[in-house]
Formats: C-alpha cells, sequence, structure tokens
C-alpha cells in the first residue's frame, strides 16, 4: 500500500494531460506548477499541440517517447476515460484525477467512477481522486493543485504531513498555513476526494513512514476502510502525534435494535472512542487545528503535567488555571529553592505562587526572571507566558527579546498569549515571524498544552518515552 | 452443543434471538463464568436444581415469543423456599399455556452488586464493535459507555474500563466491593473474540446487566441476536 503513494512523490517524471492554453484554468495552474517547481522531467498534454509556459504540447502520450512515472489528469469527465485507457496503454501507473463530476454527483457519476476503476485494474494503475486537490510537496517540487499560486499561496517545507478527503478543506488549510509563521509547514499533503482507489488508511500508512513527517495531520468525513485506519493509526500514533478532524459528526443516529447496545450504537459515539484508543487527537473545530499546528509543530514534548504561569494580570492568570484544570493538566508547585529566589526577588506585592502573578507594576525584565526561575523549575513541565500589554511599564519590545531568549531554547513546551489590542497584535506577528506560539487568549494557550500533554500521557500509557519521539522543535 | 451448533439450530427454527438459556450456554462455551442454572421442563426437576443450587433462586420463562421477560412477568426473583418455586412454576404453566415454551430457566440469585453491560454490535464501518458501560435498565438513559473495535486486546479493555465516567464505581465507592478490573477486562475481551470469530452469525448481544459484587461478576441476563 505504502508503495503506492511512493511511487507518485518519488516520480522522476510528470506527465499533466489537459495543460490549458487558457490562463487560471485548472490544466493551466497545474501545467504552470510542474513546469516551475517539478525537478525531474515534465510532459504537457494538449490535442491540440503548440506550446505552454515555454515547453512543447503533445498532441497525446503516445507523441511522449519517455517513459512516463506519473501522469495528472485534468481532463473533463466524460474524456477522463478515454485519457485514462491511454495512459494504462502508455504505461503509466500512477494517476492523479481531479476533476470532479464522478461518484459525488450521483448515478451518472458512480457509473463513470466504475469504468475507470476497471481501467485502473486492467492495467494495474494507481489512482488518487478524482474529485481532488491531489498531492502538495514543497520540498519534492510536486504540486497538482489547480488553484493559482495567487490566490492559493504555498507554504513552504516543514514538519507537517495532511491528508484530506475534501479539496475545499485542504486548499483553505493550505492557504492559512502560508500566512501562519515562518510559511515553513508542509512535508506532504495529499488530498484524495472520492478515494476510487488510494484512500486514508494509504495515505496514513505512507505519512506515518515518511521521515520527514513530524506530525499528521487529517480531515475525514468517512472512512473507505475504517479498521484498517484503525490499525495503521494504533501503530503510527506511538512514533508520531496525529490529529484532525471527522467531520459529519451528525450523520447517522443509533438504529433502534433489538439490544441497548444497538441503540446506543450512534455512529459518532464509535468513532469518538475508536478515534481516541488509537491516539488519534480529535479536534471539533479550525481553530484547534491551526492551535495544534502551531504547538506540535514547534513544541517539544512535555515529560509530565505540571504546568508554571506567569502573568501580568491576575483575571488572565485565573482563567489560565481554570483552563490547566479543565484540560486535566496540573499547576506546578516550585520547589522551594526556586520558590525562595522568587520571593527574594520580587516585591512582596507580587504573587510568587503558581500562577506568578507580576500585576500591573511589572517591567520586561521581571517576565526573563519568572520565566527562567519557571524554565529551571525541575517541577515544571510545561510553561505559559501570559502578558497584558497595556500596563505603563512594560516595554514591549523588550517583552518580545525576552520570549524570544526563552523560545529558543525548546527544552520544554513554552506558549505565550498575548492579550488587548495594538501592541498585542505586533507582539503576536513579530514572536510568530520565528515560529513562537502566540495565541489570543490564556485558555487557548493552556489548551494547547492540554493537547500537547494529552499525547504524552497516551505514550506513557502505552510504554513509550516521550524524550524518544521527536517533533517539529528542531526546524 | 457447540457455539456453531447452538446458531444454526436457532436459524433452523426460523428465529434470530436465542433464548437467554441458549445465549448463556454461548457464553458458558467461551469460559465466561456464569451462575448455576439449568433449564427444566417438569415440577420434579425445578425442585431438584432449586435445592442443588441453593436458595434464593430466579426463575425465567423460556419462549420465543416472550422476548421483554420482565414485561411480561415471566421473571419470578428471589425464590426462597420449595412452595414459592411450586408456585411459581403452577403460575408460569398457567398463564403461558398457549405460549410454546422451550422450559423454565431456574438459577442461583446473584446477589446485589453495581450493574454493568458489555454489549457487541455490527457497525457499517468498522465491523463488530463492543461496548462497556454502566448497565441496568436506565443504561440507554445514562449512556455512560465506551466502544472498541473487536477483537479487543486486555490492554484496550482494561482503557475502556477506565474511560466510563462513573469509574468511581468501580473503587468500591460507598461500601461498594471494589470491582476486579483484571477480571472484567477479561471478560470483555471473551466477549469481542466472539463477536469477532462469529462474525458472520452474530448482529448483537446485550449482557445486561452485568453484576459486579463481593462475590465476583456475573452476567445476569444475556441475549445474542443473529444476522
Amino acid at each position: 500500500m505504502t508503495t503506492q503513494l511512493k511511487n507518485f512523490f518519488n516520480a522522476k517524471s510528470f506527465c499533466v494531460i489537459g495543460a490549458s492554453t487558457t490562463p487560471n484554468k485548472p490544466g493551466n495552474v497545474i501545467a504552470y506548477n510542474f513546469v516551475h517547481t517539478f525537478p525531474g522531467k515534465t510532459f504537457l498534454v494538449n490535442p491540440r499541440g503548440g506550446e505552454l509556459h515555454g515547453q512543447k504540447l503533445y498532441k497525446s502520450v503516445f507523441e511522449i517517447e519517455e517513459k512516463i512515472d506519473a501522469a495528472c489528469l485534468v481532463v473533463p469527465a466524460k474524456y477522463a476515460t478515454q485519457a485514462l485507457e491511454d495512459s494504462g496503454k502508455k504505461g503509466i501507473k500512477n494517476i492523479i484525477i481531479t476533476t470532479g463530476g464522478f461518484s459525488e454527483i450521483g448515478e451518472e457519476g458512480v457509473l463513470l467512477q466504475q469504468q475507470m476503476s476497471e481501467i485502473m485494474k486492467k492495467y494495474e494503475m494507481n489512482v488518487i481522486g478524482p474529485n481532488c486537490l491531489g498531492l502538495f510537496s514543497p520540498e519534492l517540487g510536486i504540486d497538482t493543485m489547480f488553484l493559482p499560486g495567487t490566490k492559493l499561496k504555498r507554504p513552504e517545507s516543514g514538519p507537517v504531513s495532511i491528508f484530506t478527503q475534501s479539496g475545499a478543506f485542504g486548499a483553505a488549510f493550505i492557504d492559512q498555513l502560508s500566512r501562519l509563521g515562518s510559511a515553513k509547514w508542509v512535508s506532504k499533503f495529499i488530498s484524495y476526494g472520492n478515494a476510487s482507489d488510494i484512500n486514508e488508511t494509504d495515505s496514513l500508512e505512507y505519512v506515518g513512514n515518511d521521515s520527514d513527517t513530524k506530525m499528521i495531520i487529517i480531515y475525514l468525513e468517512d472512512f473507505k476502510n475504517g479498521r484498517s485506519f484503525m490499525q495503521k493509526a494504533r501503530e503510527i500514533s506511538l512514533k508520531k502525534p496525529i490529529m484532525g478532524i471527522k467531520a459529519n459528526r451528525t450523520e447517522t443516529g443509533a438504529k433502534a435494535g433489538a439490544s441497548h447496545t444497538a441503540a446506543l450504537s450512534s455512529n459518532d459515539a464509535i468513532v469518538d472512542d475508536l478515534l481516541s484508543d488509537a491516539g488519534i487527537i480529535r479536534v471539533t473545530t479550525w481553530d484547534k487545528l491551526k492551535d495544534c499546528v502551531l504547538v506540535f509543530g514547534t513544541q517539544p514534548l512535555p515529560l509530565g503535567d505540571r504546568i508554571a504561569i506567569i502573568t501580568d494580570g491576575g483575571g488572565a492568570g485565573v482563567m489560565a488555571s481554570d483552563m490547566v484544570s479543565d484540560c486535566n493538566l496540573k499547576l506546578a508547585e516550585f520547589s522551594p529553592i526556586i520558590q525562595k529566589n522568587l520571593d527574594e526577588t520580587f516585591p512582596s506585592f507580587y504573587a510568587t505562587g503558581n500562577p506568578i502573578d507580576l500585576t500591573g507594576s511589572a517591567v520586561a525584565e521581571d517576565y526573563r526572571i519568572a520565566l527562567e526561575a519557571a524554565y529551571e523549575d525541575p517541577n515544571v513541565d510545561s510553561i505559559v507566558n501570559l502578558c497584558i500589554p497595556v500596563i505603563p511599564d512594560l516595554d514591549i519590545n523588550e517583552f518580545i527579546q525576552i520570549t524570544k531568549d526563552i523560545a529558543k531554547r525548546k527544552e520544554k513546551p513554552f506558549v505565550t498569549a498575548l492579550v488587548g489590542g495594538d501592541e498585542a497584535v505586533y507582539g503576536t506577528k513579530e514572536l510568530m515571524k520565528d515560529d513562537i506560539p502566540v495565541f489570543p487568549s490564556p485558555g487557548r494557550a493552556v489548551r494547547a498544552l492540554g493537547m500537547l500533554t494529552d499525547y504524552v500521557k497516551y505514550l506513557k500509557k502505552h510504554g513509550i518515552d516521550p524524550r524518544k519521539v521527536s517533533m517539529g522543535e528542531g526546524k | 452443543m457447540k457455539n456453531i451448533e447452538i446458531f444454526e439450530k436457532v436459524k433452523q427454527e426460523n428465529r434470530t434471538a436465542l433464548l437467554e438459556h441458549e445465549s448463556k450456554k454461548v457464553l458458558r462455551n467461551i469460559g465466561v463464568n456464569i451462575p448455576p442454572s439449568r433449564i427444566i421442563t417438569s415440577l420434579d426437576d425445578a425442585l431438584i436444581a432449586a435445592k442443588e443450587f441453593g436458595f434464593p433462586v430466579v426463575m425465567k420463562l423460556m419462549s420465543s415469543e416472550v422476548l421483554h421477560k420482565t414485561d411480561a412477568k415471566a421473571v419470578v426473583i428471589n425464590i426462597d423456599t420449595e412452595e414459592k418455586v411450586i408456585e411459581t412454576y403452577d403460575d408460569f404453566m398457567k398463564r403461558f399455556e398457549s405460549f410454546s415454551i422451550a422450559g423454565i430457566l431456574i438459577e442461583r440469585m446473584v446477589n446485589k452488586g453495581l450493574e454493568l453491560i458489555i454489549g457487541t454490535n455490527t457497525d457499517s464501518t468498522f465491523g463488530p464493535v463492543i461496548l462497556f458501560g454502566v448497565g441496568g435498565v436506565l443504561v440507554e438513559a445514562i449512556q455512560d459507555v465506551v466502544f472498541r473495535m473487536c477483537p479487543t486486546t486486555k490492554e484496550q479493555a482494561l482503557s475502556a474500563i477506565d474511560e466510563i465516567k462513573a469509574k468511581k464505581l468501580l473503587d468500591g465507592f460507598r461500601g461498594m466491593p471494589k470491582v476486579d478490573r483484571e477480571e472484567l477486562a477479561d471478560m470483555i475481551v471473551k466477549l469481542s473474540k466472539l463477536a469477532w470469530e462469529y462474525r458472520d452469525n452474530i448482529a448483537e448481544m446485550d449482557i445486561n446487566p452485568v453484576i459486579a459484587n463481593e462475590d465476583g461478576i456475573f452476567p445476569v441476563d444475556a441475549r445474542i441476536i443473529l444476522k
């Protein structure tokens, strides 16, 4: 199974069948992508011939003499069977069909997809799609996303691999990642659409074994092969975190059966338990998924569940503490020597317990002292850095520098929340340039650590030392 | 009788639901500990069985025409004298005269305890799945259950036990006996293997309640429904 997707990502030659001379048409965009980013050989096919993006347009695949490793079919559904048949005759074994108009449109499309499946089998081809965005890997220069770069910005190479049933979700998420921090996020992106051949389990297996992938994001609405997906996930989640959305939560309720068990068996209740049993971190909202990328993609794993909170506002500290308990985390108890130092260093009106409340009198340097103390303390597993920058003596630029200095160490998970207006937005932007996770509220910052810690708890439960799991922090 | 023979027999009789004594025979075949019980068809046998098991006993009417036994008053518990065995026997025979009766299941009564449920179902996506949770008559209202895919490992079963919201109840809550999680997990594993091995036959299964008390963990009612 893995070998199927490997064949696509390792392809040395790619053919775009249906390369279009009309700007912004899918066949035009994909041809452009390959001509400009693919390091291997690119062939463009259009029955009218001519030239495109400075390359020859072959009238048919049979005009091409060289061997072709993979092809992207960008022809309308009604021509797709013929194009697939030709590709088979030409000996192309790996095909991406981005075009829609198949099983997703009803009976007529189902029939068309069946015909395609027969051709696939006849020529022993591997197929991604139809009705998908196909593949994207900035590192490998593969990009079958048919949306023009002026509209859908491409993120750069990084630790995250994504596979998605929905192309629209994928496109939006990729576009968001292109403006998240440094934009260096994506390793492999797989949009498999109708999954006529390659499905969620194949995708999981591929990115699970891919050494460049440090974390896996999934978007699913249903399963083509639920059992083997869960079995694979159980193995892979012990090596790297898997997280994501299983949408369509209200799809089917439980059927009233003859047993209580049947009555309780709603599809989503089962999915929810099986995902968690397989070690997949399920999130239900888009925001949470982005928070996941930010924290899993940049931070080391914590060794335990003890959190230190540093704040300049009591309310923010209290809210963060509430979220600590909501996320089954604990407030760390500082070790005696660290506690003594804090007590002696700070004025008596600062709260030096946990949360450390530097109050409205805080200057940036106070943050350095408190953050370093928490960082040094072996009783602290993760640190939350909360700042409401409206207080008069806090220099935002100094605060930014101090936060950057601490964030660089990457020995413990470290998240920041900047809450407020212009200065908060400015600080967030500056820190995010270096992929330092900053959240707009105390709760989101703590919750991100909660997800990271949940994963560690899962690993420990299965006897895995979290230090053995390498994350995206090395990027 | 082997499990597959039980399933075949039920199918030949054009039934999909096993009667309780048949379901319990299946459970016994896979090594699940069932309270002493016997299916009897005469008053003499009822009295012998009651004496052998020791009072109190429970008597349940086994008929494919009576699936909701409690509703039909076809279950009598707390039978603690020979007179009551006779009384119950006569009452069943009179009230269910016109029914086709497979017999009366007489079994030693399980003491009160924590009521749990273990069940299996066939999911359209994942095939046989097993459920564990808080059982009893309120099971569908409480909905404190956890699913696993069949067959499940002991590790997965233990984690399922740990995931119910009411897990405090298992640890000796307010003087209740502490539930042996290992034994419970073993039972979940056995049932999940049964559902997996006979996935072509078994559609659904309800073991509810499974009673956990100071004597151990006992399936008190069992229902297996075939495809």
